[in-house]
């Protein structure tokens, strides 16, 4: 038995890795950085991120032919500081990621969790409420908010709260259905205790894994989203400096400035790619049964 | 699991397999051009209320009047030629000789009755519908190849409303041949007597067309066919007119230096728009207070943007130097040359003297202004002008706040009560049209839309100034006459500094010029619906 | 079962009449057609005169009434963009994003699968990494600018596939990626995750001490169970499509009803808008209820629950 419990450990789970030690550094490190940036924006752009001069637009990136150091990463079509509008632009992304997966996330996991938890009557309300919200349009959502409210960064918050609280629901409903029929929720509930501290004590722990994993691959998708949005027309407004907008007013330069778009898209890339990883490691580390292995 | 993905699969084969093949990349018969909108794509001239019309009906119909190819403005049409009456009540139009539909019935006067009386009618949604309902009173029959048009009251600019040149009213359509198949067979079937013949139309696609085998007075088409593809996205447009997928290609003037490093040609079409910034409101009791109402700040406003910058590096050189508001180089009853040196001075940059300005009236440290960006359909590129205008007044001290709204929010905030719009700046525009009056009514008059000095409840002496000055122009059969009112009413506005120009536009369209042959444009009109017919194959005329 | 269904399509009904509503009153929040038909010189007796061809000059509780009674017998009203009946605009274009649909799913699939059981098996080493990696890509690449690259690198440079438009099976190639490859990350993750839950629980050990090799009990008794929350994402993943198709139906000129759907918002053409909506929301419904019955057959805790 020992043996079999040792090729499993090896063989498919591999050693336990919850540890500090095995830190991703450099996902680590791309997000610090992306933090410090964010806070930091003022201090550090080089120039105001919304400051135009026309005579200097276009500029390449300082290490190709024609750039100058005065512009590192190269200016854009209205002669604006691309560095700058990037750090800036940093600031931004992490707003709306941070409000919409607060907000979102949030609200679709407690309903997820009620949903899934309580059945019957509460859980049909509950997923057809899901249907129905994950049958819009996010575009829609945010062109009628953008109507009501005005375009800008609440107005794209809000509408990716909205998408995005149906989606956690979903997909925590769907482990909470797995998770009910464990024995421990049996064994829980003869013991006495209340729907509701079932829920918090024993669910809660067994989705955080699910959860964290929609919470991480999401942070991407918020900056994803934004970016197409503003590719519709209905993204933040300029003159405020958003990725999302920078690539797709890049996208007509392809060839003959491909620094506006993929200066910006790289940066995209890279965060997403530094908040997926991280993430892994996070479940790993939050995943009570991999630590008990 | 594997079993419904393989059911998939299996679909999406089929799917794929069962579809009918889409019209092949360009062969050399066809003519391909790929817009950025096909309007209502709705084959019928009263459905359709705005410009695309020109795109995609200009090559089935023919409109009553016609353009001036070389100029720009109004030409011959449908009627070689028309006449006013000595009362001025009155028009008569005479017809080409020989014109017929694609179903071979001659086109007469008849058809040219009905085609005014469908547009006037109740289920026409026509934008001008109203406007010539407003100025007809009816119609005359007076022979085969003479109509005549009565009118209420005198309307020296009756003509031009019936041009393709300014708007889709003059289309003249079968009267026999829609008495026969009904609206909506009409609709699914169209004819009409233009150069090209209706084949297809994939909505939210394309649309095809044929031409016609016999000479054409606007033309015969060198290519046999012509296929207008909607593709919405810009790159996308430009990509396919580099693959030769596309001739010609809608384009925006952002988007013309990668056209040329991709070694294609560029076609302008000049004095498509004027882009303007303008001040609304603020002759209300709540923008007493507000420093726009110095005019040394408005002018101020104005001296600080260097206009040349916007046209060599926002419009990427497409773009002209503006005449005054709604003013253009081909337009009529004004006085083109006095106009065009006005501007120069005028609309000169001088941020030294701005701020001066600034200072004189109290605002040395700047102000805080509102500026709404918005760009009207068909110009996207008025959002990149206004970022530039507020980067300009920026920096001769004003606090921006710029709000970017898109069109359909914006619009109705300009109607009404303009709750939200008083004492604030805004982009607009004034689309590229013969006459500056009927523009001048609609932003200025007391009873206007637009109403920016002043509504019939509260008129001040500008207001007042406004009306009289429009009214001395509207009634006026005098050439000489109206054009001195003309001028009179363009210096009452040019010197307020409430609606201020910002450039010219030009239509810009990337071409290849291994599809087809050099062309020009014609001058104020955007869209090719009435150049297909003139473009020759590209070993007929080369590029230069 | 049967009653299972029966109740989820009595509760369909009832949420698409909710949402009719919700439909009708946000559209109306967000502007009027005729602003947009107008010129922008037109006064406002024009306006008044559009409004009355169109209907819409009539009181809100009357065009709510028109529209509900219309929608009962199947009649969404006349697109007031196409002067066609909504319904007929939306089936003259559903085909073509169904066209796309299943071959971005598969295709992601396709991907996304050998990705997860890689990462899975190997998990903690470079290979996971990677495979963790490679899906990532996918969803940290805006798609409409994805879209434009492949079109650039693929139509412009090399000259291989048409840039664009419907057309034969090399059509399909561009927008398939571009539609196809967001998707991979999230089913890959979930593959993965739940392989690993799957591969840790007791009948898995069991089939390891009946001494079944790695291969069969990873392929055959592991990855159905970890197919299941893939599955319930499935539905997600549809409704995302057809609603996020909207992007690359722009890009690639794809006229579908991702495109349709943007343009009826746009020109706030609102029988078009509602049709689009509700239609949508009854195909979504009925992939979901598809789902569930699919899952209560995959998982039996589900169906004796």
């Amino acid at each position: 038995m020992a043996r079999v419990e040792e090729r499993i450990d090896e063989s498919a789970l591999g050693r336990p890795r919850g540890d500090l030690a095995r830190l991703p550094w450099v996902s680590f490190a791309i997000i610090a950085v992306l933090v410090l940036v964010a806070v930091l924006a003022p201090l550090i752009a080089p120039h105001s991120p919304t400051e135009q001069s026309l005579p200097d637009k276009l500029l390449p990136p300082a290490w190709e032919a024609g750039g100058s150091a005065r512009h590192l990463l190269g200016t854009d079509v209205l002669g604006r500081d691309v560095l700058s509008r990037l750090i800036y632009g940093a600031r931004v992304s992490l707003i709306v990621a941070a409000v919409a997966l607060l907000a979102g996330g949030g609200i679709g996991l407690i309903v997820g969790i009620v949903s899934g938890y309580l059945g019957g009557r509460t859980d049909s309300f509950l997923m057809r409420s899901v249907d129905a919200t994950l049958t819009f349009p996010t575009i829609l959502i945010a062109l009628l908010l953008a109507v009501s409210l005005g375009p800008g960064l609440r107005t794209i918050a809000i509408a990716i709260t909205v998408l995005i609280w149906a989606r956690f629901a979903r997909v925590v409903r769907g482990e909470v259905l797995a998770v009910k029929t464990r024995d421990f929720v049996a064994l829980a509930r003869v013991h006495g205790c209340s729907h509701l501290r079932i829920m918090a004590v024993h669910i809660v722990p067994n989705v955080l894994n699910t959860f964290m994993v929609l919470l991480t691959l999401h942070i991407g998708f918020v900056i994803i989203v934004e970016a197409s949005l503003s590719f519709l027309g209905a993204g933040i407004p300029p003159p405020t400096p958003s990725w999302g907008q920078m690539v797709s007013d890049g996208r007509s330069h392809i060839a003959s400035a491909w620094w506006l778009s993929v200066v910006p898209g790289a940066a995209i890339m890279l965060v997403v790619l530094a908040f997926n990883l991280f993430g892994d490691w996070l479940r790993d580390w939050l995943d009570p049964r991999l630590r008990q292995v | 699991m594997r079993t419904w993905s393989l059911l998939a699969l299996a679909l999406s084969g089929l799917l794929v397999a069962g579809e009918p093949s889409s019209a092949r990349a360009a062969d050399k018969d066809t003519l391909v051009i790929a817009l950025d909108t096909l309007g209502a794509q709705v084959m019928d001239p009263i459905m359709d209320t705005r410009a695309p019309h020109a795109h995609y009906q200009a090559p089935i119909w023919d409109s009553l009047v016609g353009f001036d190819l070389e100029n720009g403005g109004i030409g011959p049409g449908v009627a070689e030629r028309w006449q006013l009456a000595a009362d001025g009540q009155s028009w008569t139009f005479y017809l080409r000789k020989g014109q017929r539909f694609h179903n071979g019935d001659p086109l007469t006067a008849q058809d040219v009755k009905f085609s005014l009386e469908r547009v006037m009618s109740p289920e026409s949604i026509s934008s001008g519908a109203a406007a010539l309902r407003r100025a007809v009173d009816r119609i005359e029959v007076v022979d085969d190849l003479t109509v005549r048009v009565h009118t209420k009251g005198v309307i020296p600019q009756f003509v031009a409303s019936l041009s393709r040149a300014v708007f889709m009213e003059g289309s003249v359509m079968p009267k026999k041949y829609i008495e026969t198949v009904g609206a909506k067979g009409f609709r699914e079937r169209p004819i009409g007597s233009g150069p090209w013949k209706f084949v297809r139309s994939v909505p939210g696609d394309r649309i095809e067309y044929e031409a016609v085998t016999y000479p054409h007075w606007r033309g015969t088409p060198q290519f046999k066919r012509l296929t207008l593809l909607l593709v919405p996205e810009q790159s996308t447009r430009l990509a396919m007119v580099r693959t030769g997928e596309a001739a010609i290609a809608s384009i925006g003037p952002e988007a013309v230096k990668e056209a040329r490093a991709g070694g294609m040609k560029i076609v302008s079409v000049p004095g498509t728009m004027q882009a303007v910034y303008q001040f609304w409101g603020l002759y209300r009791p709540e923008a007493k207070g507000s420093p726009l109402n110095d005019i040394r700040v408005r002018e101020a406003l104005s001296l600080a943007i260097d206009r040349q910058q916007i046209i060599d590096h926002v419009m990427g050189k497409e773009a002209r130097w503006p005449m005054p508001f709604a003013a253009f180089r081909y337009s009529s009853d004004m006085t083109v040359p006095r106009w065009d040196d006005w501007s120069r001075t005028a609309l000169r940059y001088d941020p030294a003297r701005a701020k001066q300005l600034l200072a004189e009236a109290g605002h040395a440290n700047g102000f805080r202004l509102t500026f709404w960006n918005t760009a009207l359909p068909g110009t996207p590129f008025m959002v990149p002008i206004g970022e530039a205008v507020a980067g300009f007044w920026e920096k001769i001290g004003v606090k921006v706040e710029m709000k970017t709204v898109e069109w359909g929010a914006f619009d109705p905030m300009g109607r009404g009560e303009q709750k939200g719009l008083v004492g604030t700046a805004s982009m607009f525009r004034t689309a590229g049209r013969p006459e500056p009056t009927p523009r001048y009514a609609t932003s200025f008059v007391s009873k206007s839309v637009q109403h920016l000095f002043g509504d019939p409840q509260n008129c001040p002496a500008l207001c007042a100034d406004a009306d009289k000055a429009y009214e001395a122009i509207v009634a006026e059969k005098d050439d000489a006459k109206r054009t001195a009112a003309t001028n009179r009413m363009i210096e009452l506005v040019a010197k307020t500094w409430i609606a201020v120009p910002i450039v010219e536009g030009m239509g810009t369209w990337a071409v290849n010029p291994k599809n087809v042959g050099y062309f020009k444009p014609i001058p104020g009109r955007h869209e090719f619906g009435d150049v297909t017919e003139r473009m020759p194959r590209p070993e007929q005329k080369p590029w230069p | 079962m049967q009653r299972f269904v029966l109740r989820r399509l009595a509760q369909s009904v009832l949420l698409l009449f909710v949402l009719a509503l919700i439909v009708f009153a946000l559209a109306r929040v967000s502007g009027n057609p005729a602003d947009l038909l107008l010129r922008e010189d037109a006064t406002q007796e024009d306006r008044a005169h559009l409004l009355r061809a169109l209907g819409l000059d009539r009181p809100i509780h009357e065009q709510l009434y028109l529209f509900l009674a219309g929608a009962l017998r199947g009649d969404l009203g006349e697109s007031i963009r196409y002067r066609k009946p909504a319904t007929e605009v939306f089936f003259e274009r559903l085909p073509n994003t169904l066209r796309l649909l299943p071959l971005a799913m598969v295709g992601a699939l396709a991907l996304a699968i050998p990705l997860g059981v890689l990462a899975a098996v190997y998990r903690g080493t470079l290979v996971d990494r990677v495979s963790g990696a490679v899906a990532v890509l996918g969803i940290a690449t805006p798609s409409f600018w994805l879209g434009i690259v492949l079109i650039y690198v693929f139509s412009i440079r090399l000259g291989l596939l048409p840039s664009s438009r419907m057309g034969g099976p090399s059509h399909y190639v561009l927008p398939t990626i571009t539609l196809g490859l967001f998707l991979v990350a999230g089913m890959m993750r979930l593959v993965r995750s739940s392989l690993l839950e799957v591969m840790g629980s007791e009948f898995v050990k069991l089939a390891r001490l009946k001494g079944l090799s790695q291969t069969v009990v990873i392929w055959k008794h592991c990855l159905r169970n970890a197919l299941i929350p893939v599955t319930t994402l499935f539905g997600v993943y549809f409704a995302l499509l057809i609603t996020g198709a909207i992007v690359t139906e722009t890009v690639f000129a794809w006229p579908g009803v991702g495109r349709l759907t943007y343009e009826a918002v746009i020109f706030r053409d609102y029988p078009l808008l509602q049709a689009v909506i509700l239609l949508k929301a009854i195909i979504v419904l009925g992939v979901n209820l598809g789902v569930d019955i699919l899952y209560a057959y995959l998982d039996p805790r589900v169906r004796y629950a």
